[in-house]
């Protein structure tokens, strides 16, 4: 009896739902905590900047997972994010190119930077967590160079600074709301009824309907919000679309089967015939390209690219922890780009709240460590769980 | 050389049932001073399980090994229905419908069933859309989920209910049935089990023996390794005894008595 229902929660924890719900109880009690203390918190101008300041250690977040899920990890992504951002600035500003290109050589280089320090470790066996680390102060020397005797460079382009002050009319964004529901739904619901066709079993019914309710709120209720202080960020949408892009691909593409599978059984995936150097390579030229992409929308949020806004932060330890707080196994095989997000959001909000409270900066760290070394445990006790069978 | 001859006298039977599907000859793999397997040969017919009886360190898995091409073999060589075939890795054997279970299983407690039956192998569309990369096809997740229940049906493994349960939650038998299902998924006519039961309880072993009986039923030519005589006489045909290196003989199983092969176990005679 005991073990049926220790089975189901096990069984419920490894459904998508499932893995949502602590963090999403982490996020709730966290909203409600500072709603209370500092209800200003809850307005919609402090969602806003809420959302935005969680947009750059989301991006990188969303990135790491992908080789957190192989059982990698990579200590370099807010270097790489730094020095992407350098060379974006370093383009546009100094040397007038245009914008869009200067953004692209930034990805380019980004994906370059992962790519390599992923051939090092597939075909040195070298542990990621060194050729990373390596990278890490590598790239920051290589930051400082570019950034030359100053240390920062001002960012002033408009096509830049729109990635992050633009918002969508009131309209469209609810437009796109709708459409990502109805999409949803559809999903679902030809789901059902192709597996009822083919006699495969289906979750329950009021699970369904719970799951699209539950999704529509959360996106009716955001979409509400923000527009009630100045309409849906075009960041946001752009950290949306690549998360959906890469949520797809770990989900439902062969490449995502192999990245799940050399985080759970390195020797079943080679003796399936899975290329673990490619994999590897593939997968931190994606982070790179991931840590490019945090980087230009922190250059522009920031309106500069400075050395302690990448490299000497605490950007780095607040991606990874996103990525765990939102339930991705540091020991691989178990995670989802979408609760990075969550967990990016559960950072900035203690972040926010601990802000508004007039809260020290040392406060704020240890609560950061706290709720850190939480989701460590639970990643180390769940999987504790499964592997006993 | 001489021993081979013996065996083959030995059988009888042999004429009314299927022809040598596969066989190895002269197998030779030493590892340093050790002769593991010293001019070893081994047949097999399809629809027929093969039980592989022998002591610790007789040699019974370097052979299983040198045969899935997992690990080559000094001199020796392979035929499949009578023609010599090359098995120099383990892809040539699983491209010849050569299937290998290893005891430790291998699979991805992370991944659902399904999931680990198409490891590697996954059914997509757009699969003729060859400007998409392969990875980047979309996996076709129904037809993959469709084909698992019709595997493990066919194998009549019934307490696995549901094929988006994660390997994790599985118990050892009922892992066990998915890396025989994952073996025989392909055109394989060949599947080797070593120790397949080795770690199981009494039921879960009746499980996985059931399931090896299916496999004849299959035409399948299945080699079981086992040390439990009492599995290897309850669904073996033929049974062939390892000794120091050496095949020391093969039995059918009917005109034999268990004491026999002890005593060919531990004695050689
Ligand atoms: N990789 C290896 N390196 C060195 N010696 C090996 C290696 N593999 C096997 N051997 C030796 O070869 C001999 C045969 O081993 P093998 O594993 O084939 O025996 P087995 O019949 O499968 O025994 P068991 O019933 O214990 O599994 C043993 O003496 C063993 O020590
Ligand atoms: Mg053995």
């Amino acid at each position: 009896m005991l073990k049926n229902m220790q089975e189901k929660i096990g069984y419920l924890r490894e459904t998508q739902l499932g893995s949502f719900i602590p963090v999403l109880l982490a996020l709730i009690a966290i909203w409600v905590y500072f709603g209370i203390v500092e209800p200003v918190f809850l307005s919609p101008r402090n969602f806003y900047f809420l959302f935005m300041q969680s947009a750059v250690v989301g991006t990188l977040a969303v990135g790491v997972t992908l080789v957190l899920l192989m059982g990698d990890i990579d200590l370099s992504i807010a270097t790489v994010a730094g020095v992407c951002a350098a060379i974006v600035a370093v383009l546009s500003t100094n040397m007038g190119v245009s914008a869009p290109i200067a953004c692209l050589v930034g990805l380019g280089a980004g994906a370059l930077l992962g790519g390599i320090m992923g051939t090092v470790i597939a075909y040195f066996r070298v542990p990621s967590f060194v050729v990373t680390l390596a990278g890490l102060l590598g790239f920051q020397g290589l930051m400082m160079k570019i950034l030359g005797i100053h240390g920062a460079i001002n960012v002033r382009d408009p096509f830049i600074r729109g990635l992050t002050t633009t918002t969508l009319p009131d309209s469209i964004g609810l437009i796109l709301a709708a459409i990502g529901i109805i999409i949803f739904g559809l999903t679902i619901w030809k789901s059902r009824r192709a597996r009822n066709a083919k006699n495969l079993d289906n979750e329950l019914l009021y699970l369904s309907i719970i799951k699209f309710v539950f999704f529509s709120t959360l996106v009716l209720t955001a979409t509400l919000i923000l527009n009630a202080y100045r309409g849906v960020p075009v960041t946001i949408i752009i950290l949306l679309s690549i998360t959906g892009f890469l949520g797809w691909l770990t989900t439902s593409t062969s490449y995502g089967r192999a990245i799940f599978a050399v985080g759970g059984n390195l020797e079943s995936a080679r003796r399936v015939g899975i290329s673990i150097e490619y994999m590897r390579i593939s997968a931190f030229a994606l982070v790179g390209f991931m840590a490019a992409v945090g980087g230009i929308i922190g250059a522009s949020r920031y309106a500069s690219v400075s050395f302690n806004a990448f490299a000497g932060g605490p950007l780095l330890l607040e991606a990874i922890g996103a990525a765990v707080i939102g339930g991705t196994s540091l020991f691989g095989g178990r995670g989802s780009v979408w609760n990075a997000i969550l967990g990016a959001l559960v950072i900035g909000s203690l972040g926010n709240g601990l802000d508004l409270a007039g809260a020290q900066a040392a406060d704020k760290l240890m609560f950061s460590g706290a709720i850190l070394l939480i989701a460590v445990t639970l990643d180390a006790l769940t999987r504790g769980g499964t592997s006993r069978k | 050389m001489k021993k081979n001859n013996i065996n083959l006298m030995k059988n009888p039977s042999s004429e009314q049932t299927n022809p040598i599907h596969f066989s190895a000859q002269g197998i030779v793999k030493k590892f340093g001073g050790i002769d593991a397997l010293n001019d070893v040969s081994f047949e097999l017919r399809r629809g027929e399980v093969m039980g592989l009886v022998g002591d610790n360190g007789a040699g019974k898995s370097t052979l299983m090994k040198a045969i899935s091409g997992a690990q080559l073999c000094d001199s020796g060589a392979f035929f499949i229905d009578g023609k010599e075939v090359k098995i120099d890795s383990p892809h040539d054997a699983s491209s010849k419908g050569i299937q290998i279970v290893y005891q430790d299983l291998a699979l991805c407690e992370n991944l659902d069933v399904t999931a680990n039956l198409f490891l590697g192998n996954e059914i997509r569309y757009l699969d003729n859309l060859k400007i998409i990369p392969r990875a980047l096809r979309p996996l076709n997740h129904l037809s993959m989920e469709e084909q698992t229940k019709e595997a493990l049906r066919k194998l009549k493994v019934k307490t696995i209910t549901s094929m988006r349960t994660k390997i994790g939650f599985l118990s050892g038998g009922q892992r066990q049935s998915i890396a025989i299902a994952r073996a025989i998924k392909s055109d394989s006519t060949i599947v080797l089990l070593d120790e397949p039961t080795a770690a199981l309880g009494v039921s879960q072993t009746k499980e996985v023996l059931e399931l090896v009986k299916s496999l004849r039923e299959t035409n399948h030519a299945v080699v079981l390794i086992s040390h439990n005589l009492n599995n290897i006489f309850e669904v073996c045909d033929r049974i062939t005894i390892m000794r120091q290196g050496e095949n020391i003989g093969v039995f059918d199983t009917i005109n034999t008595a268990p004491d026999q092969i002890v005593s060919y176990i531990t004695r050689g005679k």
